[in-house]
């Protein structure tokens, strides 16, 4: 698999130290998740590979070159805690600017606005628009090179119900075509949603990086329920096959320490003669996951 | 560099500082160059500058690139508040990101400031031939040339003063501390000045007032080489060479000032350097 971005030991320390140390990879083609609660290093790991913060100490590839150049820029989209663009000028020669730094034709303007839906709305100054608006210029603007990978720092931040759907349902169009994404948040449902890889970052440490699946070891939990859930639970017990068994709002949860598949259990339980009503194989959330894992540290 | 134009044209047509202060500033412009020929009365003195001279070459050059001078601070606010908004507006940032390097941001700058004081220039060389030619007592090409230098330092005078107001821009970042730091320096520099005139004075206790002057035309003085005052000494105040202040006993005297040149060309190169580290070293 081809490496997008490698990161090594990357420290940045402000009057504390805001990114302590931090290594990960970013493999061509998938969509990571930057996670980690508020102040945990986020935007400083994003402003120190997009060149605007200087380094304390690390060193990182992009596209196996070293550091960030203006060339590496060019090949990348990005945008950062809020959408940026001159207040007074129009979403088109905002976006003029922009093509013009990055060295594309102007005719890709008119494409990356009719993907955002902002075309009939180019010739109005970016300070009438709605933060919604905004929000999708930012986005056209970051895409109006065809970047290799697109960074987005908190893409929803301030964004309405309606609002966070169309970013989203942008983010996964984008990534169908194979761009490499890394978006940080902390909504973690929204990463959930779009992610495939998850980089976890807590106090400015890298917790985790790799795939969403394997960032714990849990294998999920069954949610059960029958006429006589006492039987129910007996029953599950003398399985050997849980770790933990509760009952949550007359529903029975047992927690997976050997794997079995639904339709397994469901036997073995018809088989001693327990008749389930309801039965559910389901992950845990990533919620549930990032908080054991932040937990544990 | 076309590229680099293109983005600060982009960057300033539409940007209303940038159209008011330019209506503004050439409006000024054209009254004050055409001054000496209106009637002024003072009680029941009339004072004509036309009569007095200021249209004669060669001191022509002189008046016109003094008086012009004075009004600087008109394309200043363009340049202080345009490059004040990229910060206030995180574009500086944006336009990193975007993939604008710290050279090129620099760059373009200085090329907004050198197109303006080219502008500001050629305006200035071209106004001052045409009042020259139609209201001079002579005419000759001798006496046209004489002074022409007074253009070129006009130029370096706005060049320096402008990188100046870039320099103190980037690193006040907002345009309402940039006029409180120039008024801050412009204070420092009279301070400093009166001080060593202090000095100078206690080492010359018995001397007339008119060989003083002299003495500190001539003198090496620190607070000569100072930002601004290094500038303005290029142009000298030129109201001495009305030939009212002759008839009064004043007298003119004024050598090239080399050291003057120097210390701005020093400056001016000093202040674009320590721009470029502080954009560099910052964090954004």
């Amino acid at each position: 698999m081809e490496k997008v971005l490698i990161v090594k030991n990357l420290t940045k320390k402000f009057k504390r130290v805001a990114v302590n140390q931090i290594s990960f990879e970013v493999q061509k083609g998938n969509v990571y998740g930057l996670l980690g609660p508020n102040g945990s290093g986020k935007s400083t790991t994003f402003g120190m590979l997009l060149s605007t913060i200087n380094p304390t100490s690390g060193e990182w590839y992009w596209f196996g070159e070293k550091g960030t150049t203006p060339k590496t820029l060019k090949k990348i989209g990005a945008i950062i805690e809020q959408p940026n663009f001159y207040p007074y000028l129009s979403a088109e020669k905002n976006l003029k600017i922009v093509a013009k730094i990055k060295g594309i034709p102007y005719s890709r303007i008119d494409e990356v606005l009719t993907l955002v839906g902002l075309l009939e709305r180019k010739k109005d100054a970016f300070k009438t628009y709605s933060l919604g608006m905004k929000q999708r210029l930012a986005i056209a603007s970051a895409m109006i090179n065809n970047p290799q990978v697109l960074i987005l720092d908190e893409p929803t931040n301030g964004l309405d119900p309606e609002g966070i759907i169309q970013i989203r349902e942008l983010i996964a169009q984008i990534a169908q075509k194979g761009t490499t994404i890394i978006v940080a948040s902390h909504l973690l449902d929204e990463i959930e949603k779009v992610c495939s890889h998850v980089i976890v970052l807590k106090n400015g440490n890298a917790l985790y990086c790799g795939s969403v699946e394997g960032m714990t070891s849990s294998m999920g939990y069954f949610e059960l329920k029958c006429e006589n859930n006492d039987a129910l639970i007996n029953a599950l017990q003398t399985m050997n096959l849980f770790k933990k068994i509760h009952i949550q709002n007359e529903v029975v949860i047992a927690t997976i320490e050997n794997d079995i598949a639904a339709a397994e259990l469901n036997k073995k339980l018809a088989q001693s003669g327990i008749y389930l009503s309801m039965l559910q194989k389901k992950k845990e959330s990533l919620e549930s996951q990032f908080l054991e894992l932040v937990k544990k540290q | 560099m076309i590229r680099l134009l293109q983005l600060e044209w982009l960057k300033n047509l539409s940007y209303k500082p940038f159209k008011i202060f330019s209506v503004i500033y050439f409006t000024v412009l054209i009254a004050l160059l055409f001054i000496g020929l209106v009637d002024f009365s003072i009680g029941n003195f009339t004072i004509n500058l036309k009569e007095q001279g200021i249209y004669n070459f060669p001191q022509i050059w002189n008046f016109t690139t003094w008086i012009v001078g004075l009004f600087k601070i008109f394309l200043g606010c363009i340049i202080i508040f345009s490059i004040c908004q990229e910060f206030t507006n995180r574009m500086f940032k944006q336009n990193t990101i975007d993939g604008l390097s710290r050279k090129e941001f620099i760059f373009s700058k200085l090329l907004t400031i050198l197109i303006f004081t080219t502008f500001s220039t050629l305006f200035v060389l071209f106004v001052s031939l045409y009042l020259g030619y139609n209201y001079s007592e002579k005419t000759s090409f001798n006496l046209v040339t004489q002074e022409i230098y007074f253009i070129p330092n006009y130029f370096i005078k706005l060049f320096t003063f402008f990188t100046l107001l870039m320099f103190l821009s980037i690193v006040l970042r907002k345009s309402m501390f940039v006029f409180l730091g120039i008024f801050a320096l412009w204070f420092l520099e009279q301070v400093f000045n009166v001080l060593e005139m202090k000095v100078f004075y206690s080492n010359y206790p018995n001397i007339s007032n008119q060989e003083l002057v002299e003495k500190v035309q001539n003198e090496f003085m620190w607070s000569k080489f100072l930002p601004l005052e290094s500038t303005s000494g290029l142009i000298p105040n030129p109201m001495m060479r009305l030939q009212i202040a002759e008839m009064l006993g004043g007298k003119f005297s004024f050598q090239y000032p080399t050291f003057n040149l120097v210390a701005s060309l020093l400056w001016t190169t000093l202040f674009i350097l320590a721009s470029y580290w502080i954009l560099k070293k910052r964090d954004w």
